[in-house]
This record gives C-alpha cells, structure tokens and sequence, in this order.
C-alpha cells in the first residue's frame, strides 16, 4: 500500500487518494460526463493500478497523474484523458512560467560568470559582483514583466523565438539608447548632477574631471552608450583658462625675481588689472597662440607703473615659455585621470564603468591640439601598471586638409593617433570625408562633424528638423534587429519569398518601434534629470520638468538591424558576398532594401528611421542556437557558434586587407544608423606603424565611415611587457603554463575592448578564435 | 603550374627569353612582421643551412613547394594594392638568386624589396664576383638582413630579426662602401636606430 508521494519540489508528503479522485470529477465534469458511477468506475481502474505499486514505494506525482491518465483510458474516457492530459500539460507551463525566473535568479545568483553564458551576455558587466548580480536580478524580471505586458503577441512571439532581438529590453519602458553630450554648451555657466550644483570650470583639471562627471550622469539616464561629440573643442577652453592664469602667476613671480631692490613689482593680484587692460586695448588674449600685440600692451602697462623695460620683456618672454610648459603637463595630468576615472568610476546600478566614447581631431587651435596630443600620450603610456585602458572608446575624426595629409595643420596628431592605436587598439578612426557624411559637413561648422558612438552608433540625418543635422544633443532612442539568416533558411533559395518575409518581418519591427517610441515619449523630463534635466538632449532646455519628451526625442532615431549578412546570401545562393561580384551586388541589395524601407518609414512618420549594421554581442549567438535548434547544421549557415555580425566579411575567411576594405565599404553608405569595419592583422603592430596608417589610410580611400584594425595587444604583468606575447614573455623569458599568473590578453568585441576573454560570451569566443588574419597563411602556399 | 613558355611570360627585362621559374614555398601578403609597412613575403623553396631552431624547416628541401614564374608572382603582389614592400625569405633565397633578381627588377623602384638570407653579406660580395646571379641580386635590393639564426643568441625584442648576430644592412651603400653597412631607416631599426623593440 502506498501511503506517500513526492511532490514535484521534492517534499515527500502523505499520499491522500480522495485528492485524486476530486481531479478525476472535475476532468469529466469539463467533458460533460456528469454520471457519479462513472467517476466512481474510474477510481476503481486508478485503484487497481496504485495497488500495483510495491508496499513502501514513494511515487512521483507525476506517476500518479499518468495513473490517473491509464485509469481514464481504461475505462473508456479517452477523452477525458485528452483533457486531464492537456488540462496537466497546461499547470506544468502555468509552473514553470513561475519558476523559470526563479531558476534564471538561481543561476544569477549560484553559478560563476565563467559556467553561465547568461551572466557574461554583456562583457562590461562583471557578473561576479554583488551589483552586477544585482542589476542582472533587475534585468531579467524587467524582461519578463516587458514581455509580458508590453509587447503585442506577434511582437512577443518574434522576440521569444528568436526572429528578432529588441536590444536592452530590459529598459524597454525607461529610457532611450544613448546622446552625444555638446560639453561646450553643458559647462557653460555651469550644471547640476542632482546633487549640488557645479560652476562652469575654471582650470584643465577640472575640466577633466567634469567631463567624466557628465557622462556618468547621463549614463545613469540612458542604458546605450555616453559620448562627447567633440572632445577636443570641449576641453581646449580649460587649457586656454590654465595658461592665462599661468601666464599672469609666472609672470609675477619673474618680475618678483628680476626687479632690482625698491623697484615696484606687481604681484599676481595687481597683474588681473594689467591684463584686462592690455586685453582692451590690443584687442588680444593671454593664449598659448602669441600675441604680440597683447604681449606688447602688458609690457607698456608694466613699464607705465615703473617696471625697467628689459626686466619687463624678459620677464613676460619667461613667463609665457614657463606658462605654456606648466600648462602642457597640466593638461597631460588631467588627461591621465580623465582616462583612469572613465575606467574606475561606476555607473549603471553601479555595476559597469560607464559606455564612454569621445570624439576629437578636428580642433586646430594650439589648445585643441595640446588636449589631443596628451589624451595620445597617457593612452599609449597606458594605466597605473601600463594596462591598456578600455574606456573611453576614442575615435580619432580624419579629415582631409584638416589632419590627413603631410601638411595639414594636424597632420602630426594623426600620425601620433596611428601610433597609439597600433599599441592600444585605440583610437578607432571616423571619417568625415566618406561622401555620406561630407554631405552634412560645413566649413567651421564642428557640430556637423560626423560624432559616432564607441562601438558604431552615428546619427546626423534629421527628417524632424531639415536645419539640426548634427550630432551633438541627439542620439539613438532604441533598436531592434532582424535575424536575417532564418528568413533565408526558410525561403529555400526562393528569393522572392525571402525578400516578401524580409517586408513581413520589417512591418512587425517598424510596429514595435513605434510602440516603444509611444511609452518613451510619455516619460517626462523628471524621469530623465540629467539627459532632460540639464539640457543635454537638443531642444530639453525648453521643457519643464513635468512635460513629456515626446516633441524633443523625434531628434533622435529609430533604428532598425540586421544581422548575419554573410549566412544569408550562403542559404539564399550558396557563396558570400567575399566570395564574388555577384553575391556583393546581391548583398547590396539586402541591405538596400532595408534601408529604402527605413526612408519610406521616415518619410511617413516624420521620425528618423535608419538602418543600423548592428552589434552583435550576446545577439551572435542567441540566434544562431536557435536556429541550429530547429534546422540543424547547415554547411556555411548554421554550422558556427556565432552568425556573422552585420555586413562583415565572415571573420574566417581568407581575404586580403583592401578586398575587405573595399567589399564592406559600400554598406556604410547604406547603414546610416552606424557601422564599423576592422581589418584584423597578426604581429605586433606597434612595431610597425607605417603598415598600421596604411589601413586606415585604405579605409579613408575607400569611403569607409567608421574602422579600426584589430591586432593582438598582449601584456605580462610581471615585468609590464607590452606586445605579442605567446607562451613566453620576449622581455623577461617567463612561460605562462610555468606559472600562475596569466598573460593579459586584451581583444576587441563588439567595439569594446575586454581585458581577458573570461567575460566574453560563448559565441564572441568562438568567433574571436576564429577571426583569420587578413592575408596571413603561416607559411603555407596562398593560391587565393 | 606548368613550366612557362615564352608566350606566358610578361614582358620582362629578357623579353622573348624564356622565363626563370622560382620553387616557391609560400606567399604571404598584408604581412607586418617581415619589414616595415605592409608588405608581401615570398617564401622560397630549399635551404642548405638547416640552422638549429628554424622556423621553416619544411622549406629545407630543394624539390616540392610550387614552381611560379617571376611575373606569376609579380602579379599576385600587385593584386595586392595597399603592399608597399616586398620581403624574400625562405628557405635561402639566394639558392635562387637569379629568379628572384628577375622579380626584384620588376619590382623596384615602385616597391622596396629587402631579402633574408643565412650567408653574411661580405661571403656573397665576394661570391658576387664570380657568379651573375648573386651579383643581379644584390644590385636589385634595398635591405638586406644577413646572418645565420642563432638559437644561443635569439631575442624575440629585435626588430624583424631572430637573433642578435643578425644584421639589417643598406645593401646600395654596402655595394658602394664594399663593405657592410647598417641602415638607418627608421621603420627596420626604430626611431631610436636600437633596432629593439621598446
């Protein structure tokens, strides 16, 4: 006889047949079969059948409902069976509904980052750590609860299944992507964090440190990325600011130690007056670019108030070489703590050091170019022990006549920021020649300078105001990606059926935007008290602090993704579009036809939609295993970890430097939203830059928008080797199998750059190992 | 590939001849570990050295690898567009001397051609007196590293160089001085001349 069960959580419970017997009522009740005799017969059958468990036996539940189901069928009720069966199949879901957010908080909670492909989904986040488990708690339930209430059920079915990603869902009801913050206009008189008020900086220090202050505070607005559209314009006014009261300070201090016994000798204090005179009269500035008629007027004004005419000139000759030397260490040592802060301060529910990208290259005043030249400098001399630095992302801005070629004005910054980078991965290099951003380029108009977000982002076209195409104040509002290789897989080959569920598929995204734009626009400024708050959003400084957002987030775009690109034209034709001409012209075409439809939508709307070449972390994979799931392996499709990210080249093939170049160059004329091209190279690269600028050189050519070159940046923390490192240090000899302490590795994923591939996710690892570097064959024959 | 006829042959330096053919063992291109820039490496075929340590032993023997002619070559390096540099390597390359002064001379000026061989610089002068092929070689290169690698004195912080008896010579100068002459171009031996890695 058996006396007790084991319930589904494992408790072991006393074993109550009536129970039973109740359930089977109410499943023939449902079916219409109301006779009690023949419930009663059916309990007969169940009883005839626990008898047969042995004396002492425990019993699953599950067991005893399968019983239930024999009984039922037994005694002529299949389909009453049917119905207890799916009445059974339906608690189960009902169950595991609830405690499938619970296992997810298990696994967040129990397992290391390294066993849980979920807890590395975003490298930047240290799943580790009790706030990043904490934002991963936030994350998941958020998902759940956006899922569930939000999304329409065609959205819901989409997104669950795999046909398309709806990026940072997990903030779907809170916040947009990211901004491109206009420092200028944020320091000027000041700002506020929410927790006191900042005056405007007055010296290149604090500078420095409020620049990391605003994106911080924006990032605490906005789960996208933080970039300042003009790094170089924005910081130059605190080095102007360091050198005038410099200049003033030094030149005191050479009057102080030049003028005989007796002789006057103006302290700092008296010379405010006598530079605010020389000013108004010579119409020049205490600035780094001599002035000599400003120069000329404080000598006049020394030697009026007594000061012997030689001291006065050697002094003020003193003073400004003094100034400018002063002002030039000051500016490189609030460059390096400007670098270790972006890497070392929390944002993000504290969790994540902020997405920070800065932009600059363009400024061609001395104090532009005196910021630019010691971002350089601390960049490639690296952390407090020489680690590379991971934020913030810099892109160097090219730009012919400006930095690009021997002889422009900033043609030595340039050659310095391919110095860098070919030892830290950074600067990456945007290009505002490229005929698609040359287009909204005017002369001495810097915010129309094309700005991108670290790992691609770019926004310039303006449908919402024809007069604002600029970047500073605007940004992504949100996106969604397609996965495009599964609507290949299913067409067949047929490509018209393909391009018809390409329209189905982007009719459903485009509603889902839409709908995500109508709960962005309701939010109010107060739900934003930095981005809105402070004006750092294009037109928020004309709202109150209750009004929605709706009319000033239209400058911001709707962005629609894809990925897999490669994958695609492979199921559709059978090669890629590395592979031939004709696979490039159908490539094209996709992409084409995604970004037509984005104009049409923009065109309707009056928003700005665009096509975005998206980044794929955590998405390379999700999709992929998906599909693997339901079609199997498909040679050239399925048969990776990962689905090619946007347009690229697949990683592992085979192909030369300037056919890559040239091959994925036209998709960034097509994918306004943003894009990326790298071009990957084996060997120490900063042992030879000149191949480094000619890449990126290549790119500029080529009508390339936004390009890096990834290439192995190795260290050894022992004795601070920089380089390619195999298995054995080239500068101190130590083999990293002999010890316990690794070699740092750091590699590029999705535009970020990670310290060691623990937090990449299983799918970025596969394709990192994977990445071919372009025309390297070992020593083997290459026939290509 | 076949041999080549005179009918296969670009118009070379000896039009209407036909042409030298070089046992190849590799091709690299985009390489930026052989010289300064971008640059393409020919690997050639057979070696008789057989330094201890080597990195390409499997280029050791003289038979195998792939037979290619001069302009075969030369037009797989212009296909390459960005390569502004072109490396010979091996293998010894002076085992093949005259088919890669064939390749040089189609090569330069337009591309600076730097060479890797085991012998030292002052045993192929004087070869060159009495052997036309290391002579057109040698007159139809700009760099030359020289040496035998030395396992006892390697050093994975030298600059395009495996061990420290190595030498990166201007080989015009050396031509003129008779004698060896170290470079002083920045990209082979850094902006400091250490030819060290920092």
């Amino acid at each position: 006889m058996v006396t007790e069960i084991q319930k589904r959580d494992g408790r072991i419970v006393s074993f109550d047949e009536s129970k039973v017997l109740n359930a089977v009522g109410r499943a023939m009740r449902d079916s219409g079969h109301s006779d009690a005799g023949d419930a009663t017969r059916v309990g007969d059958a169940f009883h005839q059948i626990a008898l047969t468990w042995a004396d002492g036996s425990v019993p699953r539940a599950d067991e005893v409902q399968s019983a239930v189901e024999k009984a039922l069928e037994k005694s002529g009720f299949a389909d009453v069976a049917k119905a207890y069966a799916l009445y059974r199949a339906d608690r189960t879901r009902a169950r595991e509904k609830d405690s499938a957010l619970m296992h997810v908080f298990d696994e967040i909670t129990t397992r290391d980052a390294r066993d849980s492909d979920l807890k590395r989904d975003n490298a930047n986040v240290d799943g580790d750590t009790a706030m990043g488990t904490m934002l991963q708690y936030g994350a998941t339930a958020a998902k759940e609860y956006n899922e569930k209430f939000l999304l329409r059920p065609e959205q819901a079915k989409a997104y669950r299944e795999g046909d398309i990603h709806i990026h940072d869902f997990d903030f779907y009801a809170l916040t947009m992507t990211c901004c491109q913050i206009d420092l200028q206009k944020l320091f000027h008189g000041g700002f506020s964090t929410g927790h006191g008020f900042l005056r405007e900086p007055n010296d290149i220090r604090s500078y420095g440190a409020l620049a990391c202050i605003a994106i911080q505070s924006n990032q605490n607005d906005q789960h996208g990325g933080q970039s300042i559209a003009q790094f170089d314009r924005g910081i130059a006014p605190g080095v102007a600011k360091t050198f005038a009261k410099r200049l003033r300070v030094d030149l005191a201090e050479a009057l102080d130690l030049l003028s005989p016994e007796g002789a006057p000798r103006p302290d700092a204090e008296a010379l405010k007056a006598v530079f605010a005179g020389a000013e108004a009269t010579s119409g020049g500035k205490p600035a780094l670019a001599r002035s000599e008629a400003f120069d000329g007027a404080v000598v006049a004004a020394l030697e009026s108030d007594g000061v012997a005419a030689p001291v006065a000139e050697k002094a003020m000759a003193w003073a400004r070489r003094q100034a400018e030397k002063e002002t030039d260490e000051a500016t490189y040592q609030s460059m390096e703590a400007l670098i270790h802060n972006l890497n070392t301060m929390h944002s993000r529910a504290g969790a994540q050091t902020p997405f920070s990208s800065i932009n600059y290259g363009t400024d061609t005043t001395p104090e532009g170019r005196m910021v630019v030249k010691n971002l350089l400098l601390t960049t490639e001399k690296g952390l407090g022990h020489g680690e590379t630095p991971i934020f913030p992302i810099q892109i160097f801005r090219v730009k012919d006549g400006v930095n690009y070629n021997p002889g422009d004005p900033n043609y030595d910054l340039f050659q310095l920021a391919c110095r860098v980078s070919s030892k830290r991965l950074f600067p990456n290099f945007s290009f505002v020649d490229a005929p698609f951003n040359i287009s909204y380029y005017k002369p001495g108009h810097p915010e129309t300078e094309v700005s991108y977000m670290g790992c691609r982002t770019r926004v310039m076209a303006n449908v919402h105001d024809r007069d604002r195409e600029i970047s500073p104040g605007r940004g992504n509002l949100s996106f969604t990606s397609i996965n495009l290789p599964r609507l290949a897989i299913e067409a067949h080959g047929d490509e018209a059926k393909f391009f018809r569920s390409l329209d189905k598929m982007l009719a459903l995204v485009a509603q889902q935007l839409l709908d995500r734009f109508e709960i962005q626009a309701n939010r109010k400024v107060k739900n934003f008290p930095f981005l809105m708050g402070q004006g750092v959003w294009l037109d928020s400084d004309r709202l109150h602090w209750n009004d929605p957002v709706r009319e000033v987030i239209k400058h911001g775009t709707l962005s629609i993704g894809f990925i897999g690109l490669a994958e695609v034209l492979v199921a559709l034709y059978g090669h890629h579009h590395g592979e031939s001409p004709e696979m490039q012209e159908k490539g094209l075409a996709i992409v084409r036809h995604i970004r037509e439809f984005c104009d049409s939508m923009a065109a309707k709307t009056k928003l700005n939609w665009t096509c975005l070449a998206t980044p794929a972390e955590g998405l390379s994979g999700r999709f992929i295993r998906m599909d693997k799931k339901r079609y199997g392996i498909i040679p050239g499709v399925t048969d990776r970890d990962y689905y090619t990210n946007s347009f690229h080249v697949p990683v592992h093939y085979k192909i030369s430097a300037i056919d890559k170049i040239r091959i994925e160059a036209p998709y960034h004329a097509l994918t306004n939203a943003g894009h990326i091209t790298y071009v990957e190279l084996d060997g120490d690269m900063a042992r030879n830059v000149k191949a480094f600028e000619a890449i990126i050189r290549a790119m500029h050519d080529a009508g390339i928008g936004y390009g890096s070159v990834n290439h192995p940046v190795d260290r050894d923390p022992v004795c601070g080797y920089n380089g390619v490192i195999g298995d054995t240090c080239p500068r101190c000899g130590r083999r990293e199998s002999d010890e316990l302490i690794k070699f740092e590795r750091i590699r590029r994923i999705t535009g970020y750059l990670v310290g060691t591939l623990d937090r990449f996710n299983d799918a970025k690892r596969a394709e990192e190992h994977d990445r071919v570097k372009h025309g390297l064959s070992g020593n083997a024959s290459d026939r290509a | 590939m076949p041999p080549t006829g005179p009918s296969a042959s670009a118009p070379g330096p000896d039009a209407g001849k036909p042409e030298r053919v070089l046992r190849l063992a590799g091709f690299d291109r985009d390489d930026i570990v052989d010289g300064p820039g971008l640059r393409c490496v020919v690997f050639v075929q057979g070696c008789p050295h057989h330094c201890p340590g080597c990195q390409n032993p499997q280029t050791w023997a003289f038979e195998g690898g792939e037979e290619v002619t001069p302009s075969e070559l030369f037009r797989r390096i212009e296909d390459t567009v960005l390569d502004t540099g072109v490396t010979f390597s091996g293998g010894e390359p002076f085992a093949q001397a005259d088919a890669l002064a064939d390749l040089a001379r189609m090569l330069r000026p337009r591309y600076d051609v730097a060479c890797y061989t085991g012998y030292l610089f002052e045993a192929l002068l004087a070869k060159s007196e009495r052997d036309e092929g290391t002579r057109r070689l040698l007159e139809s290169i700009d760099i030359l590293v020289d040496g035998p690698f030395v396992e006892a004195r390697k050093d994975r912080m030298l600059l395009f160089r495996g061990s420290a008896n190595q030498r990166i010579l201007d080989v015009p100068a050396s031509l003129a001085a008779r004698a060896a002459v170290w470079t002083t171009d920045p990209g082979w031996v850094g902006e400091d001349g250490a030819a060290r890695a920092g």
